[in-house]
């Protein structure tokens, strides 16, 4: 979709990750609204002076043009859009899950602006939301939920497997790729009952029983697409709580 | 012609930073044609360091010693502790002649893309010096980048949870910076934390 030779500016961008590249540059992950995930060699930006040293951070708004073609295009300019309030403590380390989500289920080269936009959309939160206001659990599901759909992984919890409406006092099991079966389901099957099934479609996660039944689903179908490969981020904030 | 031995010095040299084939082979060439003694002086140096160095017991940087000559000099203030990403940042605090207190270095930071957390930054080692009860402040003076800050937060909440005074180093303009050439997210941050005049 995107190959030949290419020139793009003021293109709203967020920094997923930035990595080491050479003497003085690097090599960013950055997640565009048009052209979905891209990598791109950002020269000179380990130099002392460089102006880029302070634009090229995650979770900004960034405004940024390229050039060049194949895996790796060369960062032409950068800016902000705007300045939000760098995040912090348990709000930066869901920032950072929400990149790995990103850099580990979206491959390159796929453009995505209605993710995007939720994206842009859950750091703003994470970012300029009191406190108070702020439900973590909440906005952590709507996005993976959202992300799934985007990808094309969508989840059906309004019927069953075999289009049939949802009797809400039966008892389903989830299963990826198929859906909802009626049954008790045994081990490691998550479980629900039907008017679970359609709060959880819902997004309305005010029970905390859904909200729970929410994290595990997401837990198991994010694992089941990962194919085993380990969430890092997840790992590393689980530590962090256990300090 | 058998060159089993300068490919191995070439790809040896590839081990360090931003060190790719090209360069590599050119310092190579260079040790072995131009600078022989430098040549043997690298050797030896590098032989000796691995042998003779490791980290200090008390601020974890190099040293020949146990304890490095900082953490026992009686001149330093025992009651500060400075807790910085890398030995290269404790030299610059170093610097500013402004701080006589005493360092922990992380040799890293907690970088959750990266997987390094606690355990990898083994962050045991820092409580285990931060309960000396000679004590009475961390400072924690890890960057302003993301995985700084993230380092920061997690450090301050440990700390404070075992009865320490944590402070952050402040942030803002630098010295002598205008505004107007300033950048924008500076300039956000400092208004967001400024302070009454």
């Amino acid at each position: 979709m995107t190959t030949g030779k290419q020139r793009v500016d003021g293109q709203p961008a967020f920094l997923l990750q930035a990595h080491p590249y050479r003497e003085t540059s690097l090599v960013v992950d950055v997640f565009s609204r048009d052209f979905g995930r891209i990598g791109l060699v950002a020269r000179g930006a380990k130099r002392p002076r460089s102006q880029l040293r302070g634009v090229l951070v995650e979770f900004q708004p960034l405004d940024l043009g390229w050039f060049g073609a194949g895996e790796l295009r060369t960062l032409a300019r950068a800016e902000w859009q705007r300045a939000w309030p760098m995040l912090s403590g348990p709000r930066l380390l869901l920032g950072y899950y929400l990149n790995e989500l990103l850099q580990r289920l979206m491959v390159r080269d796929d453009a995505h602006p209605a993710l995007f936009d939720l994206y842009a959309e859950a750091v703003q939160k994470l970012a300029l939301a009191p406190a108070e206001t702020v439900r973590h659990e909440a906005l952590l599901r709507g996005f993976e939920k959202a992300l799934l759909r985007e990808l094309g992984y969508g989840l059906t919890l309004d019927h069953d497997a075999n289009g049939d409406a949802l009797d809400p006092q039966a008892r389903y099991v989830y299963k990826p790729e198929l859906g909802l079966l009626e049954g008790e389901g045994s081990g490691d099957d998550v479980s629900m009952t039907g008017a679970q099934a359609l709060a959880l479609h819902e997004d309305d996660y005010a029970d905390a029983q859904v909200a729970r039944l929410a994290k595990t689903l997401m837990r198991v179908l994010i694992a089941h697409y990962l194919q085993g490969q380990e969430l890092r981020t997840r790992r590393v904030f689980i530590e962090l709580q256990d300090l | 012609m058998n060159t089993g031995v300068l490919d191995e010095l070439v790809s040896a040299l590839r081990c360090l930073p931003s060190v790719g084939p090209k360069s590599a082979q050119r310092m190579a060439f260079h040790l072995l044609q131009r600078d022989r003694a430098g040549a043997d002086r690298l050797a030896r140096a590098l032989g000796d360091a691995l042998t003779r160095l490791h980290n200090c017991a008390r601020c974890n940087t190099f040293t020949e010693l146990e304890v490095c000559e900082r953490c026992s000099s009686p001149r330093r203030d025992a009651s500060q502790l400075c807790v910085v990403e890398t030995p290269a940042d404790m030299l610059m605090m170093e610097q500013t002649h402004s701080y006589s207190g005493l360092y922990f270095c992380l040799m890293g930071r907690i970088a959750p893309l990266e997987g390094v957390g606690p355990k990898e930054l083994r962050l045991d080692r820092l409580l285990e010096r931060a309960a000396d009860p000679a004590v009475r402040e961390v400072i924690l003076a890890t960057n302003f980048t993301n995985e700084g800050e993230a380092t920061a937060h997690y450090l301050g909440e440990m700390l404070r949870a075992r009865g320490l005074a944590v402070t952050r180093i402040a942030r803002g303009l630098p010295v002598g910076g205008e505004l107007e050439h300033t950048d924008i997210g500076t300039i956000a941050q400092a208004l967001s934390e400024r302070r009454p005049a």
